[in-house]
């Protein structure tokens, strides 16, 4: 697989969650990849957790908390 | 015609063009024709107490077929007593009033030698003095030159000493075998230096003979660490001038060195915060007139760029020079090929798929021509394709809309701090 395509699918992934109502609540890197926490403020939903593999997904999810942040601000 | 002239730390002269202090300088007959040729100032060969030297004593490194890419030395400082040069710098000051002489020193590591050798050197009319701790041979060993440059109190002891005495500007002359060039550039201010300037030459082997197996140079079979200069060490003399002049503390004018052999590469040296510039290997290697050329392409250039005054170009890309994690990780650029300048000779791709990021494809089209195709979603923006690429214009780097708005590492790594303090495990899907 491309790396673009690897990308592609974590970005889906994550894109998926957001538009459920999910938002990032805690990411820890490690060496095998960031794991993001997903939660979504309604205890039915509870939260969830992607392990991002590359490199432009952990960029995409890290851009998008910043940028959020900067709007916030 | 724009105008060329100079003032470094109040050392004026008609254009930024100074020889280095080296053989160029080693005498008023040099230093006067020099003048004659167009040099706006010079550094007179290091004074100080006389040496002898080897013979042999250069070595210069080709590659490719460039004559001189780098330059090797084992020379010391003057080896003539410092009555004679400072009688032909009486000389050479009277017939040349405007150009700027400037005498480099270099004695030992005490407050009498170095009152002694400002007083009688300034007695003859100089317009500044240049401290030389960077020479890297010889007369390191010794205590002197590198020895004492790479100690940061020596430097700044050494130019407070001098600035007790000194009359007219000095400038330290700093060595480049030192970990953090902006601690000695920031302990030379401290010792009340005008001006710095930099570099001095890098340790060095030329090569080794590979059928002799003797050092290259080598005194009769035996060989010792010289300094590097010329085109080759460029890029290290000008990142070290650039850390200077972006450091707060390094509040005084610089005088770039190192590698400068033709007039773009002043403009880069003055664009990252040089205020004048030195050159040694490029005169050794094609003779003073050199600086016509270098004088002709700084003229048009700056008409060119609407500038009244070469001054106008000191620094302007200090600010530009920035830390790693300042960079935007969101900025995105991408290969492009183009077909009509395109020689199909295939560097490109192997280079991609051997050593980068396996995104140049080799495909054939319409007319059943093989041609190369970059997919761009794959491109890191490398630069490795356009580099390798023999063909003019064959590989543009075009930047692309990543569609993310800009974060640097340093703005992102707060991010994650913040993110992993409140992260506890869950599920992973
Ligand atoms: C043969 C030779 C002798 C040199 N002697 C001196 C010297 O006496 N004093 C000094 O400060 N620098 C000396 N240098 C260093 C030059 O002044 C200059 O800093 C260095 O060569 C880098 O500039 P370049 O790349 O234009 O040659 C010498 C360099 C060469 C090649
Ligand atoms: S810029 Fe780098 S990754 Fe992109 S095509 Fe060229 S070599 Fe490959
Ligand atoms: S390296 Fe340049 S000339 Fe050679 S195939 Fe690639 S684009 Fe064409």
């Amino acid at each position: 697989m491309s790396a673009y395509d690897e990308f592609a699918k974590e970005k889906q992934e994550i894109d998926a969650l957001l538009d459920q109502g999910y938002t990032v609540t805690g990411m820890l890197e490690t060496l095998d990849g960031a794991k993001v926490k997903f939660g979504s403020g309604e205890p039915a939903k509870g939260s969830v957790e992607l392990l991002l593999l590359t490199a432009d997904a952990r960029k995409y999810v890290t851009t998008l908390v910043f940028a959020g942040l900067q709007k916030a601000q | 015609m724009a105008d060329l002239s100079i003032d470094l730390a109040g050392i004026k002269s008609p254009n930024p063009f100074w020889l280095a202090s080296a053989p160029p300088t080693n005498t008023g007959y040099q230093v006067q024709r020099a003048f004659e040729a167009g040099w706006g100032g010079a550094v007179w060969k290091t004074l100080g107490d006389p040496i002898i030297n080897t013979s042999s004593r250069f070595a210069a490194v080709n590659f490719n077929g460039q004559r001189v890419a780098g330059f090797n030395n084992i020379e010391l400082i003057t080896d003539r007593p410092l009555d004679v040069n400072l009688k032909e710098i009486y000389e050479t000051k009277k017939r040349f009033p405007n150009h700027a002489v400037v005498a480099s020193l270099m004695v030992e590591p005490t407050q009498e030698k170095w009152h002694e050798i400002v007083k009688r050197v300034e007695d003859v009319g100089v317009d500044g003095l240049e401290l030389n701790f960077g020479c890297p041979h010889g007369m390191a060993e010794r205590g002197m030159g590198a020895a004492s440059g790479q100690q940061p109190d020596l430097v700044e002891a050494q130019t407070y000493w001098v600035k007790e005495v000194a009359t007219t500007p000095v400038i330290v002359k700093l060595t480049p075998n030192i970990t953090d060039i902006t601690v000695t550039a920031r302990h030379a201010v401290k010792g009340g230096a005008d001006a710095i300037s930099l570099i001095n030459t890098i340790n060095s082997l030329a090569g080794v003979d590979i059928h002799s197996w003797n050092t290259i140079p080598h005194i009769g079979g035996k060989g010792a660490h010289g300094g590097y200069c010329g085109p080759a060490v460029k890029p290290i003399a000008l990142n070290m001038v650039a850390e200077c002049a972006r450091h707060p503390e390094v509040t005084v004018p610089i005088s770039g060195i190192g590698g400068i052999s033709t007039w773009q590469d002043v403009v880069e040296f003055m664009l990252m915060g040089s205020t004048a510039i030195q050159v040694c290997t490029a005169a050794m290697h094609h003779g003073f007139r050199i600086v016509e050329e270098m004088i002709d392409g700084l003229n048009n250039y700056l008409d060119e760029k609407g500038l009244a005054s070469v001054t106008e170009l000191t620094g302007k890309s200090v600010s530009k020079y920035s830390n790693w994690g300042d960079l935007n990780l969101n900025y995105k650029v991408v290969a492009r090929i183009n077909e009509d300048n395109c020689i199909n000779c295939n560097k490109c791709h192997i280079a991609c798929e051997d050593t980068s990021h396996q995104c140049i494809d080799m495909l054939t089209n319409a007319e059943g021509k093989a041609i190369l195709k970059v997919r761009e979603e794959d491109c890191v923006g490398c630069n490795l394709c356009s580099i390798v690429c023999p063909a003019e214009g064959a590989i543009d780097m075009v930047e692309v809309d990543s569609g993310l708005p800009p974060m640097t590492w340093n703005e992102r790594q707060r991010v994650v701090g913040s993110l992993s303090g409140s992260y506890s495990k869950a599920e992973v899907v």
